[in-house]
């Protein structure tokens, strides 16, 4: 018997040795291992497009080639759309952000004094100052993006390798495992796939759709920058909740600066709020139907944990692990009630009746 | 020619002439057996493996691709298991799963190498959600399928008693 036990436990001794020699690993490398992990995560999201050539019959190498192909194309039409839009803006904002950069000036310094004037005790805050720093930390904050750049081509690099792989690592990890327990591994990956395969394809649908209904009514309303406050809002629609406020926020600012009135301003929150009362009313219920539910407030605590973890990419990734962790409790807590039967199925009629 | 054939993977075509062969899929057309082709896991078992064993709870379909598979039922006497189906290429089994998670009535073992198709039962709801004319004829598939295997079953009691 104890002979036994000493086996059962030895078996598992080698994989559980290498798992953790492969988290000591990860913790040491640190940032090394981050392009990976965004890589995976890209490929994941371009898998159903392989998979979608591979099931009519296209070669898996050709498939992967055939879509860095055509999505090296879009991009280039894309980027070249955007430089084409942005410089104009980018020429526009240069010549008019003396006048801006002063016309901000005024307003924050007339606000503090009438501020102070009225509320003595806010003189403490020290707005002007405040505003000084913040400007002058932008073009540092900038400066720091730029070593992302270069994520930009080593993840496209890493994804074509991933993706010619497959699902070559669970294939791995099924053949050593003892067949019986196959079908329940299949089972929690496809479950986990399916929800969280909905709730990626959906958001990056919404923000997609957000980013155009912003842009068409940006332009329409004759907003400067309509690009770039929609390419900002499209991204922050990433993160579930954000692009509405940041699109209102940010629009607001320059309807006020370019008009010089609170009617533009007034007209632009109407726009966000009709976008956000569409988005929660038409494009959600149907886009998001079959993805995991996540309720509002552990939205925000898992994108507070995302920041407190990882900052900015732990706020972008923090949605997509909630999700898997939500969708792993359901199956948890499912295999308890069916492996264990913790409480009977219901009965879907009455079984007594005979068959006839 | 040549490029084509080096592009084009032969294998997908068998396995859409397969599926267009199994009851659970007529009514299907080839175009839209590639949507259930999406829907299918494919694995294969060495000579002697465990599929699954009785008692264990059932969460997919499988379909015999290639190979024998032996359907066992474990006798209460003796405490062995002992043979009572052989399922073979282009029949299914295991059906029960993809309308509740209950534990399997008989256990199933590769006789040989064999490749199978699951179905999960997620997989199958999507299907319905996504493409409602292919999961309207697999649901009306099985429960013919079932309405059949039912009605032999109770033939079969009621001619021992």
């Amino acid at each position: 018997m104890l002979d036994k036990n000493f086996k059962t436990l030895a078996q598992f001794l080698l994989p559980a040795l290498l798992v953790l020699a492969g988290l000591y690993l990860a913790v040491q490398a640190g940032g090394a291992v981050f392009p990976l992990i965004l890589s995976a995560a890209l490929a994941y999201l371009l898998n159903p497009m392989v998979r979608y050539f591979e099931v009519r019959g296209i070669k898996r190498l050709y498939a992967v080639v055939g879509l860095y192909a055509a999505a090296g194309a879009a991009l280039a039409a894309v980027v070249y759309l955007l430089v084409l839009f942005l410089s104009f803006e980018m020429e526009s904002l240069r010549e008019t952000w003396p006048l801006y950069a002063r016309q901000l000036e005024a307003f924050v310094l007339g606000l503090n004094a009438k501020m102070v004037t009225s509320y003595p005790m806010l003189s403490g805050l020290n707005l002007p100052e405040k505003m000084n720093r913040l400007l002058a930390a932008g073009p540092a904050f900038i400066l720091g993006l730029l070593p992302m750049l270069s994520l930009l081509f080593l993840v496209p690099f890493i994804t074509f390798f991933v993706l010619l792989g497959g699902s070559g690592i669970i294939d791995y990890i099924l053949d050593h495992i003892p067949a019986r327990h196959s079908e329940i591994v299949l089972h929690v990956t496809s479950r986990i796939d399916e929800s969280l395969g909905n709730y990626l394809r959906g958001i990056l649908t919404e923000a997609f759709v957000i980013f155009l209904i912003a842009f068409t009514g940006l332009v329409l309303m004759g907003i400067n920058y309509a690009s770039a406050i929609a390419i900002i809002i499209g991204f922050s629609s990433l993160v579930p909740y954000l692009g509405a406020f940041v699109g209102a926020a940010l629009a607001s600012v320059v309807a006020y600066f370019q008009f010089g009135t609170f009617l533009a301003v007034f007209k632009v929150l109407a726009f966000f709020a009709g976008i956000r009362f569409f988005d929660d009313w038409f494009l959600q219920p149907y886009i998001m139907k079959r993805a995991v539910k996540l309720n509002p407030a552990v939205i925000v605590f898992a994108l507070m944990a995302g920041w407190e973890l990882g900052g900015i990419w732990g706020v972008v990734f923090s949605i997509p692990v909630t999700c898997i962790i939500k969708e792993t409790l359901a199956i948890a807590i499912e295999l308890q009630e069916t492996e264990f039967q913790w409480k009977p199925a219901p009965e879907p009629t009455r079984i007594s009746i005979p068959y006839t | 020619m040549g490029i084509f054939s080096n592009i084009y993977d032969e294998g997908t075509l068998r396995k859409i002439e397969f599926l267009r062969r199994i009851r659970l899929f007529e009514g299907i057309s080839k175009k839209s057996l590639i949507h259930v082709l999406e829907s299918l896991q494919e694995r294969t078992y060495l000579k002697g493996e465990t599929i699954f064993a009785e008692g264990d709870i059932g969460r997919a379909l499988f379909i015999d691709f290639s190979g024998k598979i032996t359907l066992t039922k474990l006798n209460p006497e003796t405490g062995k298991a002992e043979p009572l189906a052989e399922v073979a290429p282009g029949e299914f089994f295991g059906e029960m799963a993809l309308l509740e998670e209950m534990p399997r009535s008989a256990g199933a073992a590769a006789a040989e190498e064999t490749q199978v198709f699951m179905l999960f039962k997620t997989k199958l709801e999507s299907l319905l959600f996504s493409y409602p004319r292919i999961g309207v004829v697999i649901a009306s598939q099985l429960a013919r399928i079932l309405s059949a295997r039912l009605r032999a079953r109770t033939e079969k009691a009621s001619a021992s008693d």
